[in-house]
């Protein structure tokens, strides 16, 4: 990296943080001074957020990446940083061939026409941290490599760095109610996952290994003589996209049966396997005409500590019998914390989440809406330690609820178990 | 036949809120630390929860059917698999140390029960606008009016109070002093060779589809019900024995509290299904239909299933726990041999008891 790059995303960075500590804390000052009480803060936080965003946009790459993971965050930043931030999409101009070129020749240690028979210029996807590329093995196998542009390592240590002082400087004058460098911190190691490509490739043979052929789950073949730690090359696999309700009725296939085999794989991963794929946005999910259902991406992959499904399961079941010491037990066991181990905060939240399901009592899945209330009330008592855990799989069954729901149907987990009328 | 109530000194209206009703117990019942549903009177006997008024709505309905030319639709014990392993070959296994199955298959029965909160969730049709014959003052009537509430709440608990979910966790806890859960539970209940959604097979389009369904469920709950009391006994003599329960007494008490609390369950599902089984259904083009020819097809149709399914899937399942678990013990050949020796074979009978007649077919 030359200084010129080193200098201008040190300066980007720290005009960013510089603009949002203004924009908090000059007219907390005058408000102060004029003895003027608390305004609502939600127009500041849009304008910070929109900061972010356009710092994001500017320097791409890792920086995306933190402001995505801020997204699925609704538990600890405001709903303007979650909302606004939820725009700071994968999908960027894709880098220029020779440079992809470069990057799978140096990583596996052969020129391009000696590792493939055919390699597409036009990638069929572009993201923050790498591309993907149609091509064929010279025994005739169809592949998609996904390679990481180069030089990432010295911009997410550098980006990083920068970002973790800008937290620094924030908590040493003003410590915050937000906690931002543990938060850093596990951005940093799941950026640390997704960067690691052989890390990704053992976590789809995890995931194969749970779901036996004829399971109706489809995990892309990692092919390892052709990877390494910068690029995959892997069996292309193509499907329809789970979310084109359209697409799917015109393949013949059932969007109720669809939305249950999808529930019925993520609860195995989650609640019986203890490993799943973290990431299941309608993008990384296909269904095959026979209904087997693709599941790519295994960057973000999480490994569950042994007892959390079953923990996870008693929490359900507290909710279902509007059991609330039970409630509190399930909480605790699954590392919830309070300051003061006042269960009143876990029962308020637990009672906040089922007064938004659509009856009114918990039938079984966890919706949108019941995932956003309980970050919201979480993120209204800070006094609540959430294992970061239960934020990941919170967020995997709101977007699962999000998918089925838009196939019009509902996302029930406990029938995707086995319990069902 | 006629389907009006028997006399008119026998019940057979009840509101939702006395379904639900508990009488008044001298001390509550409290299994391992866990307050749970029903409890003691004074002459220290136990009584189910909510029963004070849905025992004697069940009984009167069921002389009401009896007494109007109906019959109660009986399940032959003989279609009973025995429970595997048995009581000697799990008594075995514990006495060698391998707890795991037993623990295992306990859980299990506790996660399953726990699912019966879903019964509440069944959809019950405009019954009246679909039966030829009225159906007030019938369980039928009341199916949706706390007859299925009060089932899902003694299965799975309701609010403080525990069901059977938590009683035969006590009991497993109580007669293994708190044991370490396998943490394989969640993967045997959903199977580890996976299950793909599949479509509820019609067998009766003619129907409203609401109707077969909820047909479908009673009739299947039923059955579970019915062989449920294979489980208990066995669960009873296994969590009894000195050699190996730490609180025997205790344990197998709470066994026993849990098959009382069935009883109501499997005779309101057994009167329910007997008055469809007793009524004409209207089809859906406009025509009618025996209730019985649905009723007794749908229980044919799964007894003859789950009776040849069932056994060999207990045994697949504890069979691959099993090999796992004996790899531990002291002399895995031998007490493999020894629990194979201690096996009780079974055939399933040929009939259910419940064959399509021609008389459905003329109907």
């Amino acid at each position: 990296m030359n200084l010129a790059t080193l200098l201008w995303r040190t300066w980007r960075v720290g005009r960013t943080g510089v603009y949002i500590w203004a924009i908090y804390k000059l007219p907390a000052w005058t408000r102060r001074l004029s003895g003027r009480p608390e305004p609502d803060l939600t127009p500041t936080h849009e304008r910070a957020a929109r900061a972010v965003l356009a710092c994001a946009l500017d320097m791409r790459g890792v920086i995306i990446k933190v402001c995505q993971a801020v997204a699925t965050r609704a538990d600890v930043f405001p709903r303007p940083f979650v909302e606004i931030l939820k725009q700071c999409h994968d999908a960027v101009p894709p880098r220029d061939f020779v440079v992809v070129k470069g990057v799978v020749e140096e990583q596996l240690g052969k020129p391009l026409d000696a590792l493939f028979s055919e390699f597409d210029r036009e990638p069929i996807a572009s993201a923050s941290l790498a591309q993907v590329h149609r091509a064929r093995l010279h025994d005739g196998r169809e592949v998609a490599v996904k390679v990481q542009y180069p030089g990432l390592d010295a911009l997410v240590d550098l980006d990083l760095t920068n970002v973790r002082r800008a937290c620094r400087v924030y908590e040493y004058f003003d410590p915050q109610p937000i906690e931002l460098l543990p938060l850093l911190t596990e951005i940093t190691n799941h950026l640390g996952m997704e960067l690691d490509f052989e890390r990704e490739a053992d976590n789809a043979d995890r995931v194969r290994e749970i779901f036996p052929p004829g399971d109706g789950v489809v995990v892309p073949e990692m092919y390892r003589e052709w990877s390494s730690r910068r690029v995959i090359t892997m069996q292309l696999v193509d499907g329809i996209k789970i979310t084109d309700a359209d697409a799917l009725r015109a393949a013949g296939l059932d969007l109720e049966l669809v939305v249950q085999d999808l529930m019925q794989i993520f609860v195995r991963m989650i609640f019986a396997a203890g490993f799943f794929q973290a990431d299941p946005h309608p993008g990384n999910l296909m269904v095959r005409p026979d209904r087997d259902i693709v599941v790519l991406d295994y960057g973000l992959c999480k490994q569950l500590p042994e007892g959390f499904g079953m923990g996870l399961f008693e929490l359900l079941f507290s909710m279902m019998t509007v059991n609330e010491s039970a409630m509190v037990r399930a909480f605790t066991e699954l590392g919830f914390r309070t300051a003061d181990d006042d269960t009143e905060v876990l029962l308020m939240i637990a009672r906040r989440m089922i007064r938004r399901s659509d009856t009114g009592r918990f039938e079984g899945e966890f919706t949108e809406e019941m995932t956003d209330e309980l970050f919201e009330a979480i993120r209204e008592n800070p006094l609540v330690d959430v294992p970061t855990d239960f934020v990941l799989v919170g967020r995997v069954f709101s977007f699962l609820s999000g998918i089925a729901h838009t196939l019009g149907h509902r996302a029930n987990v406990l029938a995707a178990m086995g319990a069902s009328t | 036949m006629s389907t009006e109530p028997r006399s008119a000194d026998a019940r057979t209206s009840f509101s939702f809120h006395e379904l639900l009703e508990d009488g008044a117990y001298e001390e509550p019942l409290v299994a391992n630390g866990v307050r749970c549903h029903g409890g003691f009177t004074t002459d220290g006997a136990y009584r189910s929860p909510r029963t004070i008024h849905r025992g004697p709505a069940i009984a009167a309905w069921q002389d009401a059917l009896v007494d109007a030319g109906g019959s109660l639709i009986e399940v032959s014990k003989d279609l009973l698999p025995p429970q595997y392993p048995n009581v000697e070959q799990a008594v075995l296994l514990c006495r060698h140390g391998v707890r795991d199955p037993i623990v295992r298959a306990l859980t299990v029965i506790s996660v399953v029960e726990g699912f019966g909160a879903v019964i509440r969730d069944v959809k019950v049709p405009a019954l009246g606008e679909i039966l030829v014959e009225p159906i007030a003052g019938t369980a039928l009537a009341h199916l949706d009016q706390g007859l299925l509430e009060a089932h899902a709440r003694d299965e799975a608990g309701w609010g403080e109070q525990g069901g059977h979910k938590q009683m035969w966790e006590a009991a497993r806890d109580l007669a293994f002093d708190n044991p370490k859960v396998p943490p394989d539970v969640l993967m045997r209940i959903m199977g580890r060779g996976g299950r793909r959604a599949r479509k509820r097979e019609r067998r009766f389009p003619q129907i409203d589809e609401t109707l077969e369904s909820m047909i479908t469920m009673m009739a299947n709950v039923l059955i579970v019900e019915i062989f449920a009391e294979e489980i208990f006994e066995w669960g009873k003599q296994v969590l009894s024995d000195e050699t190996i329960s730490a609180e025997p007494g205790r344990a197998a008490a709470m066994v026993g509290y849990i098959q009382s609390d069935e009883s109501p369950h499997v005779e309101y599902l057994r009167v329910a299904l007997s008055e469809i089984a007793a009524r004409t259904l209207r089809t859906v083009d406009g025509g009618t239909i025996a209730g019985r020819e649905v009723v007794h097809g749908l229980l044919h149709a799964m007894l003859s299933q789950v009776v040849r399914a069932r056994p060999e899937e207990q045994r697949e399942q504890t069979r691959e726990s099993l090999a796992e678990a004996l790899s531990g013990a002291a002399s895995p050949r031998a007490l493999q041999e020894e629990f194979e020796s201690l096996d009780t074979p079974w055939t399933p009978p040929d009939r259910t008891g419940f064959e399509p007649s021609a008389a459905d077919a003329v109907q």
